[in-house]
């Protein structure tokens, strides 16, 4: 772009659709949203704003236990989703050839199912009567009376599922773009396989690790199908809560408060993630730089 | 759940179904499962007192839907599969009136459809809407907050005549002015005879040990809560609100403690076939479908009672034909009309004169106990007193947070 155009308002003007839309559907609702979660009432009376502040304090008494469930839900689902999806993306990268885009496709495929269709498959699947619990039954990894639906394993074992794909694309995504070269250099210079994978290529793939921490672990926490449909109440998270404090309870102060809250937990984990695995991993300037 | 998930939930259902259990789904229709699942969705409940002041009130001071032209349309919102699955009695409204029916299944849950409708009610805009239906306590809530017209008896003969006594004057609209009955139905034990070491007669039977993590309860609160209560001896028609907080307790135990498998709407349709759950509360009308699917699937009202529940019809305020649609609830209300729908529905019908419509056509049917109860089976149901509206969030935050939020 010429140095005419970037001083002009042109840039402006282009940011302006996404603004306009940022302010209407999320800034505006956002604030409303604040409002709401400092409100008192009931149903019947209406709900009045008091500036109730104690419905934080409340929400987070209440509500510690889906707090804590969903983060460590969310956590473990990641660290499977990093087990899982690494050595996948990095064989499709790396080793797929010819292959590599109908394997990537493969991965997507799913997507092309619906989220809720998916879990729903999974609730079948897990069934007590079903073939995969009377196999592992009979092997003995699940005993005669034991069930694996309505368990926190069919629940963290759904979320990794459903958010998988969300850790093997950028992964996949930053590995494809590491040049060979560098692998090369490094074998060159006596690196054995260990080495070179500790020294070169991990930190290369760094961006697309923190991405995809970042996408599989924030939407994970907040989930509530996974544990509405393969769980049971004490499987619960927190978006089961705000759901059903939302629509069922009519509670909307104590919704919007869990809301907020929820925000402001997944903030200051990306912050923290973002000290750890650096920021510029976080924004994705180190792969392209090097 | 949101209704979309619903009907996604009901689609998937379809595709699991084996191909024997379709023949026969066509058989009566498009899709069974569809109404089997959406049937279930009818949430629950008791009475509900107006309370003091409101619905009460402006029972003597709210004017009637005045006398009118039928209109050209008529928007109708219930819940899903709750009406003859070719809408004959629809098209036969038309033909007859002049008014073509806006039929919208929009409906899958009471809370919910609050929750949709409430602001629009709550300016006086019906949203189109002319009728909706939804269960005694939520319509004995939009009496108390106002949303609901007033109707004008006189232009009602059928309803008049056809209603059946024992639903002519329940505690939160004693003349029936607010609220005219769609369908009833009952909350009782559902199981599967082949995994269950004998009839479960009892509530106990869902606190038996051997059952463990294969019970389920319902997320709505008057079923669950009224018939636990019952069964420890009190009398949900008058029980205090103690003993409504006893049976949370003991269902929030069983919860923890993984007896109670877990709290669901209509799914459990779709959990007892499979086996991953045995012995459940569950509703009527679902009962005959299941049955009629699985032999091994029976329906049994407990010792200690069944909740009766009754879905109602109301006029939203703002609706913009409110006469035609006082004069469609007094349609449905004539036996011939009644009888296709109650065949299909398989609940209980509130309009008098249906039976012996029907028993011409489906004496099996027409003597099934769960469609056409008797005084001496219906002895033994109770209904769910009022709760005024402290009460009524007080129950509901302790059963939310026994049923996981």
């Amino acid at each position: 772009m010429s140095a005419r155009l970037r001083k002009g308002g042109l840039p402006y003007f282009l940011l302006l659709p996404g603004l306009a839309w940022l302010f209407v559907f999320f800034a505006i609702p956002l604030f409303i949203m604040l409002l709401e979660s400092l409100k008192s009432g009931t149903i019947d009376t209406g709900f009045t704003l008091t500036w109730e502040f104690s419905n934080y304090t409340d929400a987070l008494s209440d509500y510690n236990e889906q707090f804590i469930r969903s983060f460590e839900y969310a956590g473990i689902a990641t660290m499977l989703g990093i087990l899982i999806g690494y050595p996948l993306a990095y064989v499709i990268a790396f080793r797929g050839g010819k292959y590599r885009n109908a394997l990537l496709l493969l991965v997507i495929v799913p997507f092309f199912v619906t989220y809720l269709i998916r879990t729903l498959s999974w609730e079948t699947i897990l069934s007590d009567d079903g073939v995969v619990v009377s196999f592992l039954q009979t092997i003995g990894l699940v005993s005669e009376d034991g069930r694996l639906l309505d368990t926190t394993v069919s629940v963290v074992a759904g979320i990794t599922y459903n958010f998988l794909p969300f850790m093997i694309l950028p992964l996949y995504a930053s590995l494809e773009r590491i040049d060979h070269r560098l692998l090369e250099a490094g074998y060159d210079l006596y690196g054995r396989r260990r080495d070179v994978f500790l020294r070169v290529t991990l930190p290369l793939s760094m961006p697309g690790l923190v991405a995809g921490t970042l996408l599989m672990f924030i939407p994970a926490a907040g989930d509530f199908i996974n544990a509405e449909l393969l769980g049971t109440p004490n499987q619960f998270m927190i978006g089961n809560v705000i759901q059903s404090r939302y629509l069922e309870v009519a509670d909307y102060p104590t919704a919007a408060a869990l809301s907020f809250l929820l925000m402001a937990f997944m903030l200051i984990i990306v912050v923290i993630w973002a000290r750890i695995a650096g920021t510029e991993a976080l924004l994705g300037t180190e792969g392209e730089t090097r | 759940m949101t209704p979309t998930d619903d009907e996604l939930e009901r689609h998937f259902e379809r595709l699991l179904r084996d191909p024997l259990t379709r023949r026969r789904l066509m058989k009566r229709g498009a899709a069974g499962a569809l109404s089997v699942s959406a049937l279930a969705y009818l949430a629950a409940c008791g009475t509900d007192d107006p309370g003091g002041g409101g619905g009460g009130g402006s029972s003597t001071e709210q004017k009637a839907i005045a006398k009118g032209e039928i209109g050209d349309s008529l928007y109708v919102a219930n819940w899903p599969a709750y009406i003859d699955e070719d809408r004959d009695t629809l098209k036969t409204f038309q033909k007859k009136y002049g008014a073509e029916v806006k039929y919208v299944e929009e409906i899958n849950d009471n809370n919910e459809f609050f929750g949709k409708v409430r602001q629009q009610y709550d300016r006086g805009d019906s949203g189109g809407r002319d009728m909706h239906v939804v269960t005694d306590w939520m319509a004995a809530r939009m009496m108390r907050l106002g949303y609901v017209e007033k109707f004008d008896r006189s232009a009602m003969p059928n309803f008049e005549k056809n209603l059946i006594p024992s639903l002519k004057s329940p505690p939160f609209d004693p003349k029936r002015d607010f609220t005219a009955p769609w369908q009833s139905g009952l909350t009782g034990i559902i199981y599967r005879k082949d995994k269950v070491k004998s009839e479960p007669k009892t509530v106990d039977a869902l606190f038996d040990p051997d059952y463990k993590g294969k019970v389920t309860m319902l997320t709505e609160m008057r079923d669950t809560v009224g018939v636990v209560a019952a069964s420890m001896g009190a009398d949900p028609e008058k029980a205090s609100v103690d003993e409504f907080m006893a049976a949370i307790d003991k269902v929030g135990e069983a919860s923890q403690s993984g007896q109670i498998r877990t709290f669901t709407g209509n799914e459990y349709i779709k959990d007892l076939p499979k086996g991953d759950s045995w012995v459940i509360l569950g509703w009527s009308g679902d009962a005959v479908q299941l049955k009629a699917d699985n032999p091994n699937i029976e329906f049994v009202v407990p010792e200690s009672g069944s909740h009766l529940w009754t879905d109602n019809m109301q006029i939203p305020v703002g609706a913009p034909e409110a006469f035609t649609a006082e004069k469609f609830i007094d349609y449905v209300y004539d036996p011939e009309v009644q009888a296709p729908i109650a065949a299909y529905v398989n609940y209980i019908t509130p309009v008098a004169g249906v039976k012996e419509v029907l028993v011409k056509e489906d004496p099996k049917l027409a003597n099934n106990q769960l469609i056409f109860p008797d005084d001496a089976f219906l002895e033994n149901t109770f209904i769910f007193r009022g709760l005024d509206p402290e009460e009524e969030a007080e129950l509901d935050d302790a059963f939310q947070q026994v049923i996981g939020a």
